[in-house]
């Protein structure tokens, strides 16, 4: 369908466009092309066919749509919708702040003859679309199947997706702008991301610490919720709270509910975020503020040695840049549980967080070399300099060894503490595991910019298999090294699996030392 | 004004820069054979059209891309054979700075005077000096990536200076520079060779090279295809200003 040039429904399709360009779909190849191939567009439908038939078989399995739900099942699928709903924000919140902050283009669409209000209702809309896209392209298929078995409830499934899209979007957006107001455009990114990827994990390490309870805990979260649920209580089963939980269900009226909350709420969106460009409140908080001179004035730190200029300068850059700290650290969210499991078991499943231990620590020193030396801000000043370039990579390769180890110091004398021999293999793993990665890093990185961080896993892809099997191997070795200093009995597989890792991991090494670039 | 330091003149001294048969291809020549000298307390600007070859010229002089065939001389020291040796004499300022967002102006200096490993009793005074002399004292300690384009542009040559470089290699110096920064920078120049310094420089501005410049050297596909005064690039033409040289001497309309 080719919408006129100019309407609001062709700068929707522009809007979905960038959402999906934006969101790693249709990412450039190597001839510079961009859109998804004939091969992924193929596999995506077959995905989609394939869904649409298991619905089917599903839906013709439960047969009649007469009786009421049970109210377990109406709890079950309004928790499910609450944690859809925290993923929807936070695709939301990294959304926004890319529409309305990084993307750009918003000087040029507003100086163009279009109606700002049209320019942000479709900006807003874009973003829903993109949302929605993804939880319809598993979940529509069950409304179509329910409609062709006679089900209508099912077909709640779209104006509920589509709503609570709708709803996460605009409070992304409000989110987005009052932290602007508070913080300024640098800040809240930071912030966006961090609450988004919070909101994302939350699930993950609600469950894993549920999971990884005590029995007499959960029971005791059991006995202080049961008087909630009773009829009439808080959350009885007439609570509003249980609402999305009979709206996927097909109930007429919250589906009208969540509908028009959704509406006036993407109303109100629309027109505060236009108050917000249109009277310049985004100048008035964008102005950069400047640090206050120090009272005696400037002080300067001459002649200290080439290694330690570099490494000093190499810290200075991570340490003030707040948006690249909370990236690399978001990678470590998921250790959270490992450390709840340590203090909790951590006899009996030390093998297991040895192992993941080693994993992360690989992982991060991957990820800051990455950044401390493939994204060298000036390599042609480094380069055009009298020093040798092997004293600079040395010292950069300290600058990314030094924070795995000092993460890694307090879990180590816990456990050496308790079990020296496994404190020492651990050590030696994450030793091999942080060392190798950087190495790695060094030799196939390419040269890339320090503000694509989060899109550095498209930048070279030998390096980064590398880098996985590399920690593969290393948690793997940490595994079975662990197992054999902590287990009564020793199992005759596992020296022999230890030395077979050993060498993948010096074969990857190997392989990475002949794959670099020549100047190295 | 900002004293510099640099080479006295002297007849039997090295050139400050020999290029000799300097070639660089990308697929097609982009330096092709390049033969130059620049003698010692001289201001050469090297003029071009668009893709001409200046940059990738300069970058190789910088010890930046390896010629493909060709030598660099500086000060009689092969850059080839002993690049160090080499670099420790010129200091070179690409069109953009090369500078970290992130770190203010002191510390930008403090980490360049550590890749030249000057003494921290010389680097000191010096970063002082130009600060000063550049007006980015009072703001010394803010992060460079608040600062305008020109005032950037400042922070690197203050850069590029604090080693005291005897060969200045200019890519552009002026672009983005407001009047005043531009007369600053254009003054710094005229001292650093009033001084016995010798500095090289590619512009689109013909007016800076025009009044500048001792010699200008114009350079089309990666060839030198005229080089001298203004006086002696006049004579080879039907005279005028520089520009009507220039664009004769490329044949454009």
């Amino acid at each position: 369908m080719n919408a006129r040039a100019g309407s609001a429904l062709w700068l929707l399709k522009h809007e979905i466009r960038m959402f999906f360009f934006n969101a790693g779909f249709g990412a450039k190849n190597k001839v510079g092309r961009r859109g998804i191939g004939k091969g992924s567009a193929a596999l995506w439908i077959a995905v989609f066919v394939t869904i649409h038939v298991l619905a089917f078989a599903l839906l013709s399995k439960i047969g009649g749509a007469g009786a009421a739900p049970p109210h377990t099942l109406v709890m079950g699928l309004s928790g499910l919708f609450a944690a859809a709903f925290s993923l929807m924000m936070s695709s939301g919140l990294r959304a926004s702040v890319d529409v309305l902050f990084e993307r750009g283009d918003l000087d040029l669409l507003l100086s163009s003859p279009l109606s700002s209000r049209g320019i942000f209702s479709v900006r807003l809309a874009g973003i829903v679309v993109g949302i929605a896209g993804i939880y319809l392209f598993f979940l529509a298929p069950f409304a179509n199947a329910g409609l062709v078995l006679g089900q209508y409830r099912f077909l709640g499934i779209y104006p509920v997706v589509i709503g609570a899209a709708a709803i996460a979007a605009a409070l992304s957006m409000l989110l987005t702008l009052g932290l602007v107001r508070l913080l300024d455009v640098r800040r809240t990114r930071v912030v966006a991301q961090v609450v988004g990827a919070l909101s994302g994990a939350m699930f993950f390490l609600l469950s894993q610490a549920y999971g990884n309870a005590a029995g007499s805990a959960r029971q005791q979260v059991a006995h202080w919720f049961a008087p909630m649920l009773e009829p009439g209580a808080a959350l009885g089963p007439d609570s509003v709270i249980w609402l999305p939980g009979h709206a996927v269900l097909g109930a007429p009226r919250p589906i009208l509910a969540l509908s028009m909350i959704a509406l006036a709420i993407f109303i109100l969106t629309v027109r505060s975020t236009h108050r917000f460009f249109v009277h310049g409140v985004q100048q008035a908080v964008s102005l950069v503020r400047v640090a206050r001179a120090p009272a005696g004035g400037q002080g300067y730190w001459f002649g200290r040695s080439l290694a330690q200029v570099v490494v000093v300068k190499e810290w200075r850059l991570i340490a003030r840049d707040p948006q690249l700290i909370s990236q690399v650290l978001l990678q470590l969210l998921y250790i959270v549980p490992l450390g709840v499991l340590l203090l909790t078991k951590g006899g009996e499943r030390l093998p297991g967080i040895g192992a993941a231990l080693t994993f992360l620590c690989g992982s991060l020193t991957a990820a800051l070399a990455w950044v401390i030396i493939s994204a060298e801000d000036a390599p042609d000043l480094l380069r055009a300099a009298p020093c040798g370039m092997r004293t600079i990579r040395r010292a950069k390769l300290a600058a990314v060894a030094m924070p795995a180890p000092a993460l890694m110091a307090l879990p180590l004398l816990w456990i050496l503490t308790r079990n020296p021999l496994a404190a020492l293999t651990l050590c030696a793993t994450v030793a091999g595991s942080v060392t190798t990665s950087a190495l790695i890093t060094m030799w196939c990185g390419r040269p890339a910019i320090r503000g694509e961080f989060k899109a550095r896993g498209k930048g070279s892809f030998l390096s980064n298999a590398l880098e996985m099997l590399n920690g593969f191997a290393w948690s793997g070795l940490a595994y079975l090294l662990l197992t054999a200093s902590t287990a009564r009995q020793q199992s005759t597989w596992l020296l022999p699996g230890a030395a077979g890792l050993t060498l993948i991991a010096g074969t990857i090494m190997l392989f990475g030392y002949l794959s670099r670039s020549r100047d190295d | 004004m900002y004293p510099l330091g640099g080479a006295n003149m002297n007849n039997d001294a090295p050139a400050a820069l020999k290029l000799t048969a300097l070639s660089k291809h990308f697929g097609r020549p982009a330096v092709d054979g390049l033969d130059l000298t620049v003698q010692q307390g001289e201001l050469y600007a090297l003029l071009g059209p668009n893709g001409a070859g200046k940059t990738t010229t300069l970058r190789m002089v910088a010890g930046l891309l390896a010629p493909d065939a060709g030598s660099v001389e500086i000060f009689g020291i092969d850059l080839a054979a002993n690049p160090a040796g080499a670099k420790q004499k010129i200091a070179y300022l690409p069109d953009e700075p090369m500078l970290y967002a992130k770190l203010k102006p002191t510390e930008y200096l403090e980490f360049v005077a550590g890749l030249w490993g000057i003494e921290a009793a010389d680097a000191e005074p010096r970063a002082r000096r130009l600060l000063d002399w550049l007006d980015l004292s009072r703001h010394a300690h803010e992060l460079t990536e608040g600062f305008s384009r020109g005032m950037k542009q400042k922070l690197a040559l203050a850069g590029a200076l604090i080693h005291e470089p005897q060969l200045l290699i200019l890519d552009e110096p002026l672009t983005g520079l407001d009047a005043a920064a531009a007369r600053q920078v254009k003054d710094l120049l005229l001292e650093h060779v009033r001084g016995g310094g010798t500095v090289v420089l590619t512009t689109h501005i013909l007016e800076v090279a025009e009044r500048l410049a001792q010699r200008i050297g114009i350079i089309e596909h990666g060839r030198l295809i005229a080089q001298g005064t203004l006086d002696e690039l006049r004579s080879q033409t039907d005279g005028g200003t520089l520009e009507d040289v220039f664009l004769q001497l490329t044949g454009q309309p």
